[in-house]
């Protein structure tokens, strides 16, 4: 094995041909007795079995079967409706426009209710670009969380007790009668209605005033800005007019400002037009730790934490001139940044440079670097700038000082949670103490609230009024798609019944805001109601934003206020992970479930180190860990206890762990998962930075027992070696006998991955065309020739993924599990191999071992024509369709797995545990973690609010797999069949289609030749996975082009 | 000889069969029923013991004596009323101001078969009809039966052919044994009877009856046809679909549009019968729960202010007035007796045990209807896809719901039942232009080579249309 860089690797133990790895990717499922699939070992280890013991069972057996043969078949009931509302026809989805907002995050939805119950979320493609991420997908499951609060509450020494909302509120008006220095905590308030709403409070208290906390701070940025352009907010920015992208560890595609609008314009210039002139963007990612921005990187230049201060500052030296000091930079680091700043200075105009940080000075830099370029007004405008992020560290810490020394008397919590997301936790808790009057105004239960006295609790956005402007010019709307479950109530209802107000209906207040604000501001509309009706009815409504804010900074001046860089031997950064934000979501099962884009792990934070070659066959981690070894992790004055993963790309002498876990007060899905880290983010004049340059690891102190990574997990991309030498295996079996070569299904040289760099896609298309005439040719000498004309007419199902497109977010994972009923199985479960993610999104890495760059593999069942899963099944139950479908017939399916050993593409799963909680058998329904108030996912009514009614719900031993969205194709046939027209192109997406935020998905039946599809089928940097064993698969992908720049890694 | 007595017979039983099927065309209390529903039943009482808007009708060919003069009444009783026939003068007088719809177009078999189904149900000979499904099991059985007596003649007829056998096979063993010398001595019948290769065919015949009765019995659990189960209102459709030809997509309206075809909600039910506030079969009883579930006063024919938070005693007493009201105007009496307290309690407590349940105590709220057609949750049924798309009558798979007075399940909702419809069942190929992708069909139906194209054709049968 060299340092060689073309080629493809899953991992480290893929690398080094690791026996235990061999020994898993051998097998379909991972090796575990029977009986330890009973779930829980207790029962499996007193589950002794004798002849006695089986003549008991047999007996109960056939008793039971004859009690069941003679009972009466249950009574079912019907409830129609007494007077039924005329938009509802149960059993056909109504779609409402409305925005998903949770603190920062937003984007405009299409709310999918069935019998006026939610369960799906969409984009809404009339105002924003149609995608979603995973974190809106999952919102809809929040609603339905059984930790909610679900009446007012006080909280008393025996814990919550329920009030009345007019207990409450009298209690709360008297005691903000008497109170003189009155504080609101918020997070961001993007909505004009809740600022009106705080208004009226605070014109009634006039004391009052609102502190603004974002779970991660934007403050740095925002204060820069204010200095230099006199504007505090985030501009607006423009990733598709980018020639050149330099990002300082700001994970745009992932966390930071608006990901999934950034991650549709990274796409836009990804993507290889003309393939004899092929031109891409080139992004250069500076960081230490590997993000799913930088994973997706051409080129990633590696500067620790404390000393990227130092790289922006170098930078803007280079191109602006000045010079700050760079000891904290390797003399590598300072040569790419050269380069970088040369490319920079023949992009102006069209280049690109962002950071991540929350040092002011450091954005300050940033702007100069923007403003030499010539960027503003071309790739940055302010016209449409950011109001998602407002949060202020300086008030937040003024709060602190202010409490402590008890001169605030009243507190109302709304939103934001400090106890668990700032840094100076502990503090804040304390001078919390000291006010007198605790409310919190909060969805379910969290640290800072369960500190409060008073508890009222508020709706889920998709019960709520509201609206919301995360962008200057465009307000969308909240609209409520359900009654409000619990005996919850609006916070801007509540705030404005504590001031008084007589009214405190929502829409009205709504509507009155409106009538004042963006009406008057538009002329499309003349009378207000036609005006509010369309905005209702789109979702929104599109003003147009402008800003007279121009570049009048002093970038040199900031130079002498960056971080210093530290000296320590281990630095430790702080990310905000794509999953559960800085545990703003921790409680939502599916979100817990999504694995992490790039660590892959799932169910907590796994503290990422560095890995080294060896120069022989090893890849090591530092200190000698191994993937999933415990190690004792000191920041500071903190120890913690956290599991490891090996991480490539992560610089040496640094690590990174994932904020956002280790919740103490949280709904049970994320309770106690991982480690809190939150405490040990560095606070530098009074700004939170998130890293810690004094962080040391001990070596292995244990091993985690449910190590819940699946990047090991179904793979099918992995080599075989022979004596350190890769062979193909099949020629080496078979060729010996029969003199063959080239044999069909060789494990050697497959197709999985194709890239190629930009400058050198010639050639490798040339490569990439040969080899699949090659295949192609083997597969005609193949008795199988095909049955292409038995999908000749009607429909023949396709796909297309374009992996220049994907970027890994993830999103498609969730709206799968929650379009087609998929169960969340837990930690333990997972680290069995036991997930049921229909979509798995697969993470290759390629190029240099100790800095690679990622190329993403969207993997779902390949719908293959020739299919092998379909002659080895025994009963049939899984069979091919006149569609061309692969089909999976739940309640046919025995339970024997031979289909899913037999698929190339390792893509179904099989249901060891009553995941779905249909069970009488407690120990065959797993809880998904091993709290002792953690339920089976989906054991109670509410939670099974969200599920799919069009999707069976599966029970324990069948075998599932993608269906291709079966039911959506179903419901586009039959509405074209009723409609007495043919079927049009986009009449059925997939589910993992709408959500894509890039585009990198598309859906469609291969007969229809004026199709997206069909266009996206001519591209010739197709490829089909495994092409060469004759499957006849029915998806395609798309070499992975990049531009990797050599001259960046000398 | 034999043959002529065979001859007798013939006639004999064709006579009869003739004189039997003339009988039944002259005078026919079934055919009566449906005159009666179909012209009868919105004046006059279903039993025939009460008062409705015209008189009861039991005992009316007594009390008109003459057969000749009810005839004609019931043709036309405007016109004996104008010539001065004295009952017809009595009674005219009696009811007036309403008047019986004339008839002129009833045979004298009609009228004849009308007054036995009167006379029947009045007198209780003509009780309510047997369950269609009862009599389709007599006579389905009654073929069986039929059936199966062959196969008992056959299997004693093979059964004394192998006896037979036996014997012959004894018989030459023996001369065999003899012509050998051998001793030879004869098997028993008893003892053939129990020779272990007998026995084992006998046991291995019984495991392979015991299984196939126990596969064929596994794979109807669960099914129902024929699932009659009472309904918390007496709802018939015989009297909405069949009697007054409702469209059955009027409240069904969820048929055409949807997966579900929909019970319809109760204010669907208050579109007629806000005005239509008495049954002709339960004239109070039943309705009186419709209004109960939906809050309105049929007293003062408004709904109810507030009607969620009222008290169950307070609905009691509109409903208890209403009944009260009604059932006076029925008996003709001023006050109540204790009996007819009694009745009119009764009335209110089934309204109540109608409408509520363990978990809902209050009457107010959706009626709890029982499911008749269920299928299992992994079967998806679309029936906008039959009824839009495919264009089926709903009595295809729903059987004459029309003619049902209490509903049942009429086809056995199987898997064997639903693929047998798509193999036979053509699609609507030519009308629909979603059909236009089938480009291949097209040709074939237009060079000849296929006439027609089934459900099966485009992929009907397929797992996955049904189950995902």
């Amino acid at each position: 094995m060299s340092n060689k860089n073309s080629n493809v690797w899953i991992g480290d133990k893929d690398l080094t041909r690791d026996e235990s790895f061999i020994a898993i990717s051998e097998q379909e499922f991972a090796d575990s007795s029977l009986l330890e699939t009973l779930g829980n070992e207790e029962v499996a280890e007193s589950a002794q079995g004798n002849r006695r013991d089986f003549l008991k069972f047999l007996g109960f057996g056939l008793g039971a079967a004859t009690i069941a043969a003679g009972c009466d078949i249950p009574v079912k009931r019907a409830l129609p409706y007494v007077v039924k509302p005329e938009e509802i026809i149960p059993g056909v989805a109504n779609y409402y426009a409305s925005t998903f907002v949770n603190g920062s995050d937003f984007a405009p939805i299409l709310v999918k209710t069935r019998e006026a119950r939610p369960i799906k979320i969409e984009g809404n493609a009339e105002l924003g670009q149609g995608g979603t991420s995973a974190r809106a997908q999952a919102s809809v499951l929040d609603l339905y969380d059984t930790n909610r609060f679900k009446a007012p509450l006080n909280n008393t020494a025996d814990g919550f007790q329920a009030s009345s909302w007019e207990d409450l509120d009298k209690a709360v008006v008297a005691k903000l009668a008497g109170a003189s220095n009155i504080r609101i905590l918020t997070n961001t308030i993007m909505s004009p209605t809740t600022q009106a709403a705080v208004d009226a409070f605070v014109a009634k208290y006039p004391s009052t005033k609102v502190v603004t906390h974002d779970a991660v701070s934007y403050s740095g940025i925002l204060d820069a800005n204010e200095a230099d352009f006199g504007d505090r907010s985030i501009p607006g920015y423009h990733f598709d007019k980018a020639d050149v992208i330099v990002a300082f560890n700001a994970d745009f595609l992932g966390t930071w400002v608006s990901p999934t609008e950034f991650n549709q314009q990274y796409a836009v210039g990804r993507q290889v037009k003309d393939v004899t002139n092929p031109k891409i963007s080139k992004h250069i990612q500076v960081e230490s730790g590997m993000s799913l921005t930088g994973s997706n990187a051409d080129n990633r230049i590696l500067v620790k934490p404390s000393a990227m201060g130092e790289a922006i500052a170098y930078l803007y030296g280079k191109l602006a001139g000045g010079s700050a000091s760079s000891k904290g930079l390797t003399a590598r680091a300072k040569k790419a940044l050269d380069k970088t700043a040369a490319t920079l200075s023949a992009a102006k105009g069209k280049s690109l440079v962002i950071s991540g940080s929350n040092n002011p000075a450091e954005q300050m830099l940033i702007n100069g670097i923007n403003n030499a370029l010539g960027n503003y007004g071309s790739t940055i405008d302010f016209g449409s700038a950011y109001l998602n992020r407002a949060g202020n560290d300086t008030d937040v810490a003024k709060l602190v000082s202010d409490m402590k020394s008890g001169s605030i008397d009243a507190l109302i919590v709304m939103g934001a949670n400090p106890v668990y997301s700032h840094a100076a936790k502990a503090t804040f808790a304390d001078a919390m103490s000291k006010v007198a009057t605790k409310i919190s105004l909060a969805y379910v239960n969290d640290e800072t609230t369960a500190l409060c006295d008073m508890v009222a609790p508020v709706h889920h956005a998709l019960e709520s009024w509201g609206d919301v402007q995360a962008r200057r010019g465009s307000i969308t709307m909240v609209q409520p798609t359900i009654h409000p479950l619990f005996n919850t109530r609006q916070k801007e209802a509540s705030l404005m019944a504590w001031a008084g107000s007589t009214s405190t209906d929502m829409y009205e207040t709504m509507q009155s805001v409106w009538k004042n604000t963006a009406f008057p501001l538009q002329s499309k509309y003349a009378s207000f109601s036609s005006f509010w009706n369309a905005s209702l009815h789109d979702g929104g409504v599109n003003l147009g934003g402008s800003s007279a804010a121009s570049y009048s900074g002093n970038a040199s001046a900031a130079m002498s206020s960056i971080s210093k860089s530290a000296s320590s031997e281990l630095e430790i950064s702080f990310f905000e992970p794509v999953s559960v934000g800085n545990g703003q979501y921790s409680a939502n099962p599916w979100l817990q479930e999504m694995p992490d884009p790039v660590t892959r792990t799932s169910w907590g934070n796994y503290l990422a180190v560095p890995v080294s070659f060896d120069g022989h066959n090893k890849m090591l981690g530092m200190n000698g860990l191994e993937d999933g070894d415990m190690v004792e992790l000191t920041v500071g004055g903190k120890t913690v206890t956290v599991p490891v993963i090996k991480q490539f790309g992560q610089m040496p002498g640094t690590v990174s762990l994932a904020l956002g876990y280790g919740r103490t007060v949280s709904g049970a899905a994320g309770l106690n998962i991982g480690v809190d880290i939150n405490d040990c983010v560095t606070v530098d004049n009074g700004y939170s930075q998130y890293y810690n340059n004094s962080a040391s690891i001990s070596g292995k102190v244990g091993t985690e027992e449910e190590y819940s990574c699946v990047q090991y997990h179904h793979t099918y991309g992995v080599t075989t070696l022979k004596d350190g030498e890769e062979i193909n295996a099949d020629e080496e079996a078979l060729g010996m006998a029969y003199g063959l070569s080239g044999y069909q299904g060789a494990l050697t040289d497959r197709s999985v991955i194709y890239h190629s760099r930009v400058d050198d896609l010639k050639d490798n298309l040339d490569n990439l065309h040969h080899k699949r005439e090659h295949a192609q040719h083997l597969n005609d000498q193949q008795y199988y020739g095909g049955f292409d004309e038995a999908y000749e007419m009607g429909h023949h199902w396709g796909m297309h993924v374009d992996l220049n497109a994907c970027t890994g977010c993830g999103a498609c994972t969730v709206a799968c599990m929650a379009e087609n009923n998929i169960p969340v199985v837990g930690k333990k479960e997972v680290s069995r191999h036991h997930e049921m993610t229909w979509l798995r999104i697969d993470r290759y890495y390629y190029g240099d071992i100790e800095n690679p760059r990622a190329v993403y593999q969207p993997m779902m069942c390949q719908h293959c024509d020739n299919a092998p899963c379909e002659n080895v099944c025994p009963v049939n139950a899984t069979n091919h369709s006149s569609e061309g479908l692969n089909q999976m017939t739940y309640n046919r399916c025995i339970g024997t797995r031979y289909c899913a050993n037999n698929c190339p593409y390792k893509v179904r799963r099989f249901n060891w545990l009553d995941y779905t909680n249909a069970d009488l058998f407690p120990a065959n329904q797993p809880a998904f973690t091993d709290n002792d108030d953690s339920t089976p996912y989906g054991a109670d009514n509410l939670t099974r609010m969200v599920l799919n009614p069009d999707v069976t719900v599966r029970s324990r031993g069948v075998i599932e797999k993608c269906s291709f969205c079966v039911q959506r194709i179903q419901e586009g046939k039959l509405t074209a069949k009723t409609e007495g027209r043919q079927l049009k192109d986009g009449d059925v997406k997939s589910a993992c289609m709408t959500v894509c935020p890039t585009g990198a998905i598309t859906f469609g039946d291969q007969n229809d030749k004026n199709s997206l599809l069909a266009q996206k089928l001519a591209n010739p940097l197709n490829y089909i996975a495994l092409e060469e064993i004759n499957v006849r698969s029915s998806v395609n992908y798309t070499m992975k082009v990049n531009n990797h720049d050599e001259k960046l890694d000398a | 000889m034999i043959h002529n007595h065979l001859k007798m017979k013939s006639l004999i039983a064709i006579i009869g069969l003739f004189f039997a099927f003339n009988l039944t065309a002259q005078v026919d209390a079934k055919v009566g029923k449906t005159l009666f529903r179909n012209y009868c039943a919105q004046c006059h009482d279903k039993t025939m013991k009460k008062d409705m808007t015209g008189p009861m009708l039991a005992g009316a060919q007594e009390r008109w004596g003459d057969d000749e003069a009810l005839y004609s009444w019931i043709r036309n009783s405007q016109a004996m009323i104008k010539a001065g026939h004295p009952r017809a003068v009595e009674l005219f007088n009696t009811w007036k101001p309403t008047i019986m719809t004339a008839y002129p177009d009833l045979t004298d078999d009609e009228i004849g078969s009308l007054l036995a189904y009167v006379n029947g149900v009045a007198d209780g000979t003509f009780g309510p009809p047997p369950a269609v499904a009862a009599v389709g099991a007599d006579a389905s059985s009654g073929e069986e039966s039929s059936n199966s007596m062959w196969y008992w003649l056959l299997f004693a007829l093979l059964a004394g052919l192998a006896l037979i056998l036996l014997r012959v096979i004894g018989n030459l063993d023996q001369l065999t044994a003899e012509k050998e010398g051998r001793p030879y001595q004869r098997k028993s019948l008893l003892e053939s009877i129990t020779s272990s290769g007998l026995v084992s065919i006998l046991i291995f015949a019984l495991v392979l009856l015991a299984g196939y009765t126990t596969v064929n019995n596994a794979m109807n659990l669960g099914r129902q046809q024929n699932y009659e189960p009472d309904q918390p209102i007496a709802f018939s459709h015989a009297t909405h679909a069949g009697l007054n030809k409702i469209d059955c997509q009027y409240c069904h309206d969820g048929a055409r549009r949807s997966k579900h075809a929909v019970i319809p909600a109760t204010n669907t039910c208050m579109n007629c019968h806000a005005a239509i506030k008495v049954g002709s079969q339960h004239g109070t009883a039943e309705l009186s729960k419709v209004y109960a579930s939906a809050g309105w006063d049929p007293n003062s024919g408004k709904y109810i202010e507030g009607y969620d938070e009222m008290s169950q005693e307070d609905i009691k007493a509109i409903f208890t007035k209403w009944i009260t009201d009604n059932y006076k105007e029925e008996k003709e009496v001023e006050t109540l007796d204790e009996s007819d307290v009694k009745e009119i309690e009764g009335q209110w407590d089934n309204i109540f045990t109608s409408l509520t349940n363990e978990q809902k105590k209050k009457v107010q709220g959706p009626i709890e209807w029982t499911r008749v057609h269920n299928l299992p949750d992994h079967v998806y049924f679309n029936h906008s896809q039959h009824v839009t798309a495919g264009k089926i009558e709903c009595q295809t798979c729903h059987g004459a719901v029309e003619e049902m007075d209490v509903l049942k399940q009429d086809a056995p909702l199987s898997m064997g039942w639903c693929i047998n419809c798509h193999r036979q069942t053509e699609v609507q190929f030519n009308e629909n232009d979603y059909y236009k992708d089938y480009a291949k069909y097209h040709e074939e139906i237009q060079s000849g080579e296929r006439d027609k194209v089934t459900v099966a054709d485009i992929g009907g049968l397929e797992c996955q249309k049904c189950h995902y």
